[in-house]
């Protein structure tokens, strides 16, 4: 070993260019869409339509943006999206954590079959319910509403799933000590169950926000009005209108994705813990 | 304490029922509901509007469905869609990740390149695509040297190959990011025993690498083909079910019986179908799962 | 003029009743806008207008509004016909439902089965309204069994578009656009030789190609009357015309003088064609003119000049169909709402509101003595392009293949027709069998409907 170390430390710096290489070109390759579409919201119409197609804004234009953003009821769109979405993150963390509590700590009859009626609508797939839940949200009136999108997603078996595990794994003692000191069952919640569970409870909060945010199908048929209507649905209507406006689509297009790419950055270890969940132990 | 715990313990039944009972409302309204309903629309004929009468056919509409060229296609469509983003993603995730894995200059950089597709939308995507393969004026379309021909999306024999390369591309970030936790939970030890008996950068790899990833490359597989099976916003914005169904996977067409044709009795067919299909999948995840933890102990 | 139009439209085949009921016994309340209690009546209109044709509608609209104070209308924008009729099918179970609503001519058997509208001719009798000035030919498509459904609102027709400036530079006279098929073919095969576009002719995969050229032949689409006399139960397209207008459509593919550019929904790709400079001629609805010419002037073509002419087609003893949407007003509204509704429509019927509208979208306006008002005329004057839709719909004889095909499962068959032309074009299937095909899959749909309403 010591006397080809000259060689095998040359292979290995080849190899590691190699490596390098490599990488830099899936990442190009996996880049490229996105890349090209900030590109295209900068230039002209004109300059886009030309051949050969220009790789980088020279002369940046801002004003697709703009036209994105009023014209194009992106900025609509958004708030329309943060609103639903924040909606069902709040609602399915609510739930899951009261049901989840009821599920680890309290005892009541039939808790074991309710638990797996729980589990059971996870096996039930949303594109098999969705156009009688169509018809169910217009009959309440709730069609081209808030409440219609965000409604039919409150109840999450999985998130109550994930939060019994987290819950169970609160040690005997604690629970003991707390009802010693005479915490009552919110006061325990709130102030033992929840904070030792956190990790939890983000990573499911951050698994239903991109759930939530990405939601196309269910948006598409309970809204038409422009006024509701969510980024990822607003995104089709401008598919519609802009292939002779490239420029204002991919604005949309990047408007549209920068809250995911922000939640990306900023959380990036707990979206990998909630995509995750239950993957890696199985 | 005999006085006061039963009514504690009462005062426990109620509020975990209490607890339970929003959840549970809303899985009877928007989960059990519609899903007991999509039994009953099997067995009626559903009139073109509402007012007319539903006519009870007992299961033959659901044979008339099954058998029809039109399900059977759009289930060969899907379970082609399935086959052609699943094992791809999964490949293309793993390679990633064993790059990105090792602690080199720069490879955060990598990790978040690797990730950045799980912040786009599917529509996102598909809208960049759908605009990039465009054939009078999209870019891909003009290096692919087809500019002016029939476009990628409007010729059956390659809508479907570009629908999937859409949805891999999307899906890229969340399979690098599911198989590099996995790597992450191969201990180091083993590679060190394997270096230790001779085993190479290959042989590693095979040996070590890849058994211990397979719960998590069977994870990926089979949540990747239950949302494969329920892919829908890509073909929307894509080509709508076409060019002559080359495209109409297994929910459009269910969202094409109700929304286009009205026809809730067919859709609900399928419906159940999709729901049969799905339930095989997870059972087969769950059944795994079990048997895995008792081998990994 | 009068008296030749009543002649024509006395010719036209008498309709029996359609088994699907007795809409003629619905009233249409016309005075209970004189009673209502709270004025303005506040009423919604579900349209699916794009575009430059939704700020004519909306103009229309405010003016409407500012001239009265009966009425108020909102309009409610629901995307596109088909969305429009989903909305309304939904909504007739869960009693959400506009006041007015834009429906496609297609729907016209659906929206008679669905026995949920007041007949516009309930309203214009008890209204005693003067439709003399109405195009007939556009009262007729609307009317089955006697009874006018649906208020003709905005009529089309399929037009050629085509580049004057790559018909210059190929040597063809820019006003002299191609009438026949032999014609057009002709026309592609010199602008391809002579090396201006890539292929001569951009075909939208439409399935109406089949609809108009077949009565512009004077071949009926559907049988019992095209669908007018009694309910129809099959198709009758499989014949010679059928079969010379699938040729036409392959031959012009198979040898690179037409490209297809796929299934409509939303798809511009025939026009982006000729503003790319890879086709010179498309056939596409005149009610799209303001938003083609939006957007081939947006900067991105320069090298375009639309010019419009007639649709070319098989030469017979037929013309194009009416086509486009109608109004209808739900039975569902309160008698004030319905009275309110009448009175919106008739001021969108309105000549000046014709004149207005047709200048504003391309639309034909549906009043003869539009054609009076100075706005209108100084607009043809100077865009003749305009008026090609209306001489089209006007020429042409009037009978039963261009009284246009009433079809319950309309949008299925279409699909079926679409879904042939696309196997036929892209995947090498023979003219013959994908007519036959098509043929075959609509006669199961329209069986499958009929089976579904008659019960």
């Amino acid at each position: 070993m010591p006397t080809d170390g000259a060689a095998e430390r040359r292979r290995r710096r080849w190899r590691l260019a190699g490596r390098y290489l490599l990488m830099s070109m899936l990442a190009l390759i996996v880049l490229f869409p996105l890349y090209i579409t900030v590109v295209n919201s900068l230039l002209r119409p004109d300059q886009i339509a030309a051949r050969p197609p220009a790789l980088f804004p020279s002369d940046p234009q801002w004003g697709a943006y703009k036209d994105a953003w009023t014209t194009g009821h992106m900025g609509r769109y958004l708030l329309n999206s943060a609103i639903v979405t924040t909606g069902i993150v709040i609602g399915q963390v609510t739930l899951a954590v009261l049901a989840a509590y009821a599920f680890a700590f309290l005892e009541f009859p039939g808790r074991g079959v309710l638990f797996v009626v729980f589990l059971m609508t996870m096996m039930v797939p949303f594109e098999v319910v969705f156009f009688t839940n169509y018809q169910t949200i217009a009959d309440l009136g709730l069609l081209n509403t808030y409440g219609g999108l965000i409604l039919p997603f409150l109840a999450t078996g999985f998130g109550t799933f994930l939060l019994r595990q987290a819950f169970l794994t609160v040690p005997h003692d604690l629970r003991d000590a707390a009802a010693l000191d005479g915490y009552g069952h919110f006061r325990f919640l709130w102030h033992v169950v929840v904070p030792l569970a956190r990790p939890t409870v983000a990573a499911l909060s951050v698994f239903a926000f991109l759930s939530a945010w990405g939601q196309y199908l269910w948006p598409l048929v309970a809204t038409n009005d422009e006024r509701v209507r969510t980024v990822q649905v607003g995104l089709r209507q401008l598919r519609d209108t802009g292939l002779d406006h490239i420029n204002v689509t991919f604005a949309g297009v990047v408007l549209a994705s920068i809250p995911l790419f922000i939640l990306l950055l900023v959380f990036q270890r707990q979206l990998v813990r909630g995509l995750t969940a239950g993957a890696v132990k199985g | 304490m005999t006085v006061r715990a039963p009514s504690r313990r009462a005062k426990d039944a109620l509020l975990g029922y209490a607890l339970v009972l929003p959840s549970l409302l809303l899985f009877g309204v928007f989960v059990i509901y519609p899903f007991v309903k999509n039994f009953w629309l099997a067995l009626h004929r559903t009139p073109p509007f509402p007012g007319l009468p539903q006519k009870y056919v007992g299961l033959d509409q659901v044979g008339d469905v099954l058998s029809s060229s039109e399900f059977q296609k759009s289930l060969r469509i899907t379970v082609l869609f399935v086959l052609y983003t699943v094992p791809t993603g999964i490949v293309l995730g793993l390679l990633l990740a064993v790059l990105a894995h090792r602690q080199m200059k720069g490879s955060g950089v990598y990790r978040t390149i690797f990730s950045s597709t799980v912040a786009t939308s599917v529509a996102a995507a598909s809208v960049i695509f759908f605009t990039l393969l465009n054939p009078q004026v999209g870019l891909l379309t003009y290096w692919l040297g087809r500019s002016g021909e029939i476009g990628v999306l409007d010729d059956p024999k390659t809508a479907l190959v570009a629908v999937s390369v859409v949805t891999i591309w999307q899906n890229l970030g969340l399979s690098f990011i599911l198989m590099s936790a996995g790597l992450q939970g191969v201990p180091d030890d083993l590679y060190e025993a394997a270096a230790v008996d001779g085993a190479n950068a290959r042989q590693r790899f095979w040996h070590v690498t890849l058994p211990m990833l397979s719960p998590t490359i069977f994870f990926a597989a089979v949540v990747g083909s239950i949302m494969a099976f329920q892919a829908f916003g890509q073909i929307d914005i894509l080509t709508q079910g076409g060019p002559n169904d080359s495209t109409n996977v297994l929910v459009y067409s269910i969202y094409r019986d109700v929304f286009r044709f009205g026809n809730d009795g067919v859709a609900a067919v399928k419906a159940i179908a999709l729901f049969v299909i799905v339930l095989i999948l997870t059972v087969v995840q769950l059944r795994f799962a079990e048997r895995r933890v008792t081998y990994a102990r | 003029m009068a008296a030749v139009l009543a002649a024509l439209a006395v010719s036209l085949v008498p309709v029996g009743a359609t088994p699907a009921g007795a809409a003629a016994a619905v009233k249409c309340p016309v005075d209970a806008l004189d009673k209502a209690k709270g004025k303005p009546v506040e009423i919604v209109m579900w349209h699916s207008m794009p575009r430059a044709s939704e700020e004519t509608l909306q103009k229309l609209t405010d003016q409407f509004n500012a001239s009265q104070g009966d009425v108020q209308v909102k309009l409610l924008n629901t995307t596109s016909y088909n969305d429009t009729f989903t909305k309304y099918r939904a909504g007739l179970g869960s009693g959400d439902l506009p006041d007015v609503v834009q429906i496609q001519d297609t729907s016209l058997q659906g929206m008679i089965d669905s026995q949920s509208v007041v007949p516009i001719g309930a309203c214009v009798k008890a209204d005693k309204y003067d439709t003399s000035d109405i195009i007939p030919r556009a009262l007729d498509y609307w009317t089955v069994a006697d009874t006018l459904y649906g208020m003709p609102f905005n009529v089309s027709n399929p037009v050629l578009y085509y580049n004057k400036k790559a018909f210059q530079k190929a040597g063809l006279d820019p006003n002299k656009p191609p009438t026949t098929l032999d014609e057009l073919r002709s026309a592609s095969q010199k602008l391809v030789d002579t090396g201006t576009t890539k292929f001569g002719y951009s075909i939208k995969l439409d399935p109406w190609y089949l609809e108009h050229w077949l009565a512009k032949s004077g071949k009926a689409y559907v049988n019992n009357g095209n669908g007018r006399e009694k309910r129809a139960t099959a198709v009758t397209f499989d014949n010679k015309t059928g079969r010379e207008i699938f040729a036409w459509l392959d031959g012009m593919v198979d040898d690179k003088l037409a490209i297809n550019t796929g299934p409509p929904a939303g798809n511009i790709d025939n026009l982006l064609a000729i503003g790319a400079g890879n086709a010179a001629m498309t056939i596409d609805t005149s009610g799209n003119l303001g938003s083609i010419l939006q957007v081939l002037g947006s900067g991105q073509f320069p090298d375009v000049e639309i010019g419009v002419a007639p649709m070319p087609g098989p030469v017979g003893k037929g013309g194009v169909l009416v086509g486009g949407a109608a109004l209808y007003i739900p039975k569902a509204s309160s008698p004030e709402k319905q009275a309110a509704a009448w009175k919106y429509i008739k001021y969108l019927l309105e000549p000046s509101s014709q004149a207005q509208w047709s200048v504003g979208t391309g639309y034909v306006p549906l009043r003869k003595s539009a054609l009076d008002d100075p706005t209108l005329k100084a607009a043809w004057a100077a865009t003749p392009e305009y008026k090609v839709a209306y001489d089209q719909l006007l020429n042409g004889v009037n009978n039963v293949a261009t009284a246009g095909p009433v079809i319950g499962p309309y949008t299925e068959v279409r699909d079926v027709v679409v879904n042939a032309l696309t196997q036929m074009l892209t995947q090498g299937q023979d003219p013959k069998a994908a007519l036959t095909s098509a043929a075959d899959k609509s006669n199961q749909e329209i069986e499958s409907y009929n089976a579904r309403v008659g019960g």
